[in-house]
């Protein structure tokens, strides 16, 4: 068990390189430059020329990559030229951010999907896990962006039991700050109830399926007690595979809910660096979201491996 | 001083001018104001013009009720693109919290008036080439130094520095340059132009947004040293999310603002921004767009203030790429366009019609004669193309940027030159590939045919100089015309109003007769407000001053 995680842990080392050389890469071939963004559209290209110079913009791309990475590891992470802050801290407040607004989010998806999907199993086919298969899928096909939408109309506008936006006033307690992240939450938790459900729900109708299942229900155990030391055991298994991959895309990929509740997380200040040509942001925040994604999905492998003997011996 | 004198005779012209009838009060107080004449002068030069109607409309910030000293307001604006400098600040975001910290020599009103701010009056000499400002004494920066003719030349010679990157330098390029802002004793300074230029005041107004007045000694790093002399002082800035600001108890105006603070809070999102304002998270919103916004007029809460401003799209055709060499091409494409439905359509009709010349409606001073309106005309534009050689009609390819109601236009475009026989492709591209391409392209320069967005300017000089002249630094059509070039220096240089509207109408004549760019309309912009706030100006949607804002 700690052989495989060590050595999944050495080997996200050459992923995040290839990671930071594709996205060093790729915003070469992104149009504009950093010195366009600082001056803006009026500023003369001899202006813009100077600037670039000055930041050292126009040396050679491996020139750059290399003094980047040397600065990098060494943890040196610069001062972003286009928004004059340290990027350590900035990264890292907008990380905060996003990570508190992922734990809320996952917080109320989990427990909510896994007993959607566990009851639609044990009711296989009846009505009741038709109405939840039909409610919770056709909520996964809402984008967030239309559910979002429609949730601030009704709870924050229409009537004020939420605020417009998730970012709580500065100096708010915590208490305060997870009261303005819930109603963000709540179309993260629509897309994702129908994949989890859907999850829970595969495993629990196999688990059931299972001889050792059916000896447990002949043996007189009570159901109840079938389905929560039997059956939720192996449905879990699948489940956290789709739960570990959908933590990355709750801390990073938030974009669309992010601006659309004016929240500072790590998702949209990769898009305002993306466009910016803000290199320095773009590559700790994109290796920061790398890092997590990996260690979401190897945090999935090792929980497996609890639930399952069987994957403890293949890793 | 004489200068005073050539001031007094300047509005002794103005004068004459409206008892001739050529020209309106309204159009008087906006002239008077340029050539700083102050506002009891200008009073007394329209009771010289007879009793006709006293109202003016001198303060269009004219106070509604009794202000009520007090409260924080809330401003929504767009997410500054870079750190906050006043130097290269060039988006909405930017520019509204540095003009709630900074302050100009002058400031443009809704109407295009210049009310003096640190200057307290200015005049030029004979010929317009050096013009002379007295400033205000008694002003402090934030950081309690106090502000002197040192600063104002510090600030100026500042901008026209290459190094520092400012846009304000493509604004004076060729009018001001270094060296040329003089310190004449500490209180007043003189601005030695390259060429005579009559409007100058503008240049070195709000209307020149980069301007603001700085110290001397300004480290280059606004968020660390955020200093300037207005109403309210830097207290916390979030980079992309907030800035909190409180009232500055020493500000020079007594009593004033009446707002404790302000917070800016910045958010890219439209809609987000009209839920906020109905859910009264924020109170004003810097920039409203037309597109999203129709909740806003409804709402009971709210008022959505309309501004006729001399913002445009441009549609520009390269002369020197085929088939837009010959002129009827233009013309003909120009003809196509049915004006009015393209507001009615995109604006729900809010906004003024163009004619293809730079002198918006807004403007005080208009051609003379004026060019007749141009309007859809299919007959004449079929015609025009026979004789361009096209009487099968012609393919071209427009390229629009993704930006606001642009590219519906261009859709539109396509549909109205469609019966003319003109076939058009559109290309989109995204706001960022537009003004900066690959390998420092600028495809909004290099394009055959394509829409740039124009934000408002104070007078019609900053559009015509960057835009149409042959050594404009902006010029899309790469139309380049010696006797445009002439006409617009003269105008520049003329002191007479009638010498400069008749200037003015050969100009207006000339390019709308060549036709290298298409100006269909002029926008109105809007601003939504809570019904709770007072004393809010519109100012092009870009600037916002809150110094007599109030909360009732």
């Amino acid at each position: 068990m700690l052989r495989l995680i060590v050595r999944r842990l050495l080997l996200m080392i050459p992923t995040l390189l290839a990671v930071s050389v594709l996205v060093f890469g790729l915003s070469e071939i992104l149009p504009g430059d950093v010195g366009r963004t600082i001056l803006g559209p009026y500023a003369t290209p001899e202006q813009v020329k100077l600037l670039d110079h000055q930041l050292g913009a126009d040396r050679p791309l491996v020139q750059r990559y290399v003094t980047w990475l040397e600065h990098f590891v060494t943890g040196n992470w610069g001062t972003s030229q286009v928004l004059q802050e340290d990027v350590f801290s900035l990264v890292m407040g907008r990380l905060g951010n996003s990570l508190l607004l992922a734990a809320i989010a996952l917080i109320i998806i989990v427990p909510t999907s896994i007993i959607l999907g566990v009851v639609a199993g044990v009711r296989q086919d009846g009505i009741v896990d038709r109405t939840i298969t039909v409610v919770t899928l056709s909520l996964t096909v809402i984008p967030e962006f239309v559910s979002g939408a429609i949730l601030l109309v009704l709870l924050a506008v229409a009537v004020h039991v939420f605020p417009v936006t998730a970012a709580a006033p500065p100096g708010a307690s915590f208490g305060t700050r997870i009261y303005y992240l819930i109603l963000p939450s709540i179309p993260l938790m629509f897309i994702e109830l129908g994949y989890i459900a859907r999850m829970a729900r595969a495993g629990t109708v196999e688990a059931l399926a299972m001889p050792y299942v059916r000896t447990a229900i002949l043996k007189g155990l009570p159901k109840s007690r079938v389905i929560l030391r039997h059956v939720l055991r192996n449905a879990m298994v699948p489940t956290v595979t789709v739960i570990g991959a959908q933590v990355g895309w709750l801390v990073g990929g938030l974009v669309v809910v992010e601006t659309l509740f004016s929240y500072p997380g790590l998702g949209s200040l990769m898009v305002q660096a993306a466009i910016g040509h803000d290199v320095l942001v773009l590559e700790a925040s994109v290796m920061v979201f790398a890092f997590l994604y990996m260690l979401s999905n190897l945090t999935a492998d090792v929980a497996v491996a609890a639930l399952s003997p069987r994957a403890r011996r293949g890793g | 001083m004489s200068d005073d004198g050539l001031s007094k005779e300047y509005g002794q012209h103005l004068v004459e001018e409206v008892l001739k009838g050529r020209m309106t009060r309204r159009q008087l107080i906006v002239r008077a104001s340029v050539f700083g004449l102050s506002a009891s002068a200008i009073g007394s030069l329209l009771a010289s013009c007879g009793t006709s109607s006293s109202s003016s409309s001198a303060s269009p910030a004219a106070a509604v009720g009794t202000p009520k000293p007090g409260g924080t307001v809330t401003v929504g604006a767009a997410v500054p693109l870079t750190a906050l400098d006043p130097i290269t600040m060039y988006d909405t975001g930017g520019i509204v919290t540095v003009d709630a910290i900074c302050e100009y020599l002058a400031w443009v009103e809704n109407d295009l008036t210049l009310r003096p701010v640190l200057a307290e009056s200015w005049s030029p000499d004979a010929t317009a080439k050096v013009w002379t400002f007295k400033l205000r004494q008694g002003v402090t920066f934030h950081d309690g130094s106090p502000f002197t003719a040192d600063d104002v030349v510090a600030t100026f010679e500042r901008l026209l520095n290459p190094k520092s990157g400012s846009s304000a330098l493509s604004a004076l390029k060729g009018i001001l340059s270094p060296g040329g802002t003089v310190k004449v004793d500490d209180h007043t300074v003189a601005f030695h132009l390259d060429v005579p230029f009559a409007d100058f005041p503008y240049l070195v107004s709000s209307g020149n947004y980069n301007s603001v007045i700085l110290p001397k000694n300004y480290s280059g790093n606004f968020i660390k040293t955020p200093y300037g002399t207005g109403p309210f002082m830097l207290t916390k800035y979030v980079s992309q999310q907030s800035a909190t600001l409180k009232k500055n108890p020493n500000y020079w105006q007594k009593g004033l603002p009446y707002l404790d603070g302000v917070i800016f809070k910045y958010s890219n999102d439209q809609q987000g921004q009209v839920l906020a304002l109905q859910a009264g998270t924020i109170d004003i919103q810097a920039q409203t767009v037309y597109a999203g916004s129709q909740a806003l007029f409804s709402d009971p809460n709210l008022d959505v203030l309309v501004f006729p401003s001399t913002g445009f799209r441009e549609l520009a055709m390269r002369v020197d790429k085929p088939p837009f060499t010959d002129k009827r091409v233009r013309q003909a494409i120009a003809y196509s366009i049915d004006r009015p439905g393209l507001l009615k359509a995109l604006f729900n009709g809010k906004g003024q019609l163009g004619n293809d010349e730079m002198f918006a409606p807004l403007y005080p001073l208009q051609p003379s004669p004026e060019p007749p309106q141009r309007a859809q005309d299919y007959a004449k534009a079929k015609a025009l193309l026979a004789q361009a050689g096209h009487p099968n009609g012609i393919d071209i390819t427009v390229t629009t940027e993704q930006y606001l109601e642009v590219p519906q236009y261009a859709t539109l475009l396509q549909a109205m030159c469609k019966p003319a026989g003109i076939n058009v492709k559109i290309q989109l591209m995204s706001y960022n590939n537009w003004y900066s391409g690959p390998n420092g392209s600028t495809p909004w320069l290099d394009a055959p045919m394509g829409f740039t967005d124009w934000a408002p300017r104070a007078v019609p000089e900053q559009f015509m100089l960057p835009m149409l002249t042959s050594n404009g630094i902006w010029n899309s059509s790469h139309w380049k015309n010696p006797e445009f070039d002439k006409l617009v220096a003269q105008y520049d240089a003329s002191l007479d109003e009638t010498v400069r509207r008749q200037i003015a109408g050969k100009i207006a004549a000339l390019q709308q007769d060549e036709t290298p760019v298409i100006v269909a309309y002029w926008i109105a912009q809007l601003r939504a407000i809570s019904k709770k706030v007072h004393n809010v100006g519109g100012n092009g949607s870009i600037y916002l001053d809150l110094t007599r804002t109030y909360i009732s």
